[in-house]
């Protein structure tokens, strides 16, 4: 998969013949095309934004890719994930997507992790790529990318969405602000796709501005989104940019406590405790038999009828529940705490098509 | 007139993406506590702009006719 890098003064005939559209671009040339071929990036998530994200990166002849997803495809997904098809479900995005991409320029060395990102695994990869680009959908995993990014020193190139609008910035980026002096709170809610609506366009489209960064970024060339966020509202086709005022004084990334992300798959499969922190009563119920639930109103003083030992999966409705619920315990001495992606939604979904006749875990509604 | 934009779930929950306020000389700090507690916008995590500038003191800043104050809160769909 992998391809000897051409030197600047001996491009092989079939890799000009490829680029000679965008080496035409006296702003790009083969200068520019070698930065590119030399040049590492990692993509994390392979939903919406990643699928608009990758085709592009793998096109313009990025040297090596990583993809990083944990999640496997939906039919929900592929009204907005247009580089899968009805026939992939249930298969790992990460893979899936890579194999796509490849078939357009297979040059690309392609890294696939089929995991989520944490803490721990962020460590581990991001030394290795030059750019990062954030194609999550989730709020806090944000906060580990950026703090990773900046402990690193790597640009990091944001993008998300809400319902039409999309937001797009360049963070961590030769000195510049990072996302935690914007956004400096994390435990504020926001919702993700998977309960707000998006449609198809808005994600491709912030994920092509974010690819765009990404290559400007790399070729040195244009304006960089840094210091600055793009409001881009695709129903009324404006665009705006706020500046940010002068960076405060720069304090170090907090250090996260790395709780894990869990599929709600891997989840089920395992016996140990699955800790429902919702208020009583909140739908859907989830009724397995390694279910507990204790509210976060009174988690503080239930904890004490928890073991600290043993390992616990938390798990609410968004995850702002479950994140709250599982600093609650660690500072009160849980070591082994997981939180569910996707919550109780997921979690019943998973449940409902792995439960074997002969289980012990059963699902009452 | 000072000019208000609401993005993403802040314009949900002020339940439109502009407004205009009327009134003069009033101080940002001011308007924003009046319209963080007519939105409900406490349990929000946002920042603010004036003229397009995000301004990390909310200070007694007065506002001037034309101006414009943006709630820019964080986005997290993809």
């Amino acid at each position: 998969m992998e391809t000897k890098l051409p030197s600047y003064h001996h491009f092989p005939e079939d890799e000009m013949n490829r680029y000679i559209r965008q080496i035409t671009l006296p702003q790009v040339g083969l200068s520019g095309q070698q930065k590119l071929m030399e040049s590492s990036v990692l993509v994390i998530g392979a939903g919406g934004l990643g699928c608009s994200i990758l085709p592009y990166l793998a096109a313009a002849g990025i040297g090596r890719i990583g993809i990083i997803d944990g999640d496997r495809i939906e039919e929900s997904n592929l009204h907005r994930q247009v580089l899968y098809g009805a026939e992939q479900i249930g298969l790992f995005k990460a893979k899936e997507a890579a194999d796509s991409i490849l078939k357009n320029n297979s040059d690309v060395e392609i890294l696939v992790y089929e995991e989520f990102l944490t803490q721990k695994n962020a460590n581990q990869i991001f030394p290795d790529f030059d750019l990062i680009l954030d194609a999550t959908d989730n709020l806090f995993i944000r906060y580990v990318i950026n703090d990773t990014c900046v402990s690193l020193n790597k640009p990091f190139v944001y993008g998300s969405i809400h319902q039409f609008q999309g937001q797009v910035s360049v963070f961590n980026y030769q000195g510049g602000p990072s996302y935690r002096d914007i956004f400096p709170e994390e435990n504020q809610s926001a919702p993700n796709c998977a309960e707000a609506g998006v449609l198809g366009t808005t994600v491709g489209l912030i994920g092509m501005l974010q690819a765009n960064e990404a290559l400007k970024i790399i070729l040195e060339i244009g304006e960089v989104l840094s210091g600055k966020l793009l409001i881009y509202d695709l129903l009324s086709n404006s665009q705006q940019v706020f500046e940010f005022g002068k960076v405060p004084e720069r304090k170090k990334p907090e250090i996260q406590i790395p709780f894990e992300m869990i599929s709600a798959e891997e989840a089920i499969q395992s016996e140990s405790l699955l800790l429902d922190v919702r208020e009583m009563g909140e739908m859907p119920a989830v009724h397995l038999e390694n279910v507990k639930q204790l509210p976060l109103s009174i988690l503080e003083l239930e904890s004490v009828n928890l073991d600290k030992e043993q390992e616990i999966k938390i798990f609410c409705q968004s995850g702002v529940r479950s994140r709250k619920a599982a600093k609650l315990l660690s500072e009160k001495g849980f070591q082994n705490l997981k939180l569910i992606r996707g919550g109780a939604k997921d979690l019943l979904q998973f449940a409902e098509t792995e439960i074997k006749p002969n289980s012990k875990r059963s699902i009452v509604k | 007139m000072v000019q208000v934009k609401y993005f993403g779930i802040i314009a949900e929950a002020a339940q439109c993406e502009t407004e205009n306020i009327a009134e003069e000389n009033m101080t940002l700090s001011k308007i924003l506590s009046d319209l963080s507690s007519r939105h409900s916008l406490g349990d929000y995590n946002f920042q603010i702009a004036v003229n397009r500038k995000i301004v990390s003191n909310l200070s007694e800043q007065l506002l001037e006719d034309g101006d414009e104050i943006a709630f820019l809160p964080p986005f997290s769909g993809g």
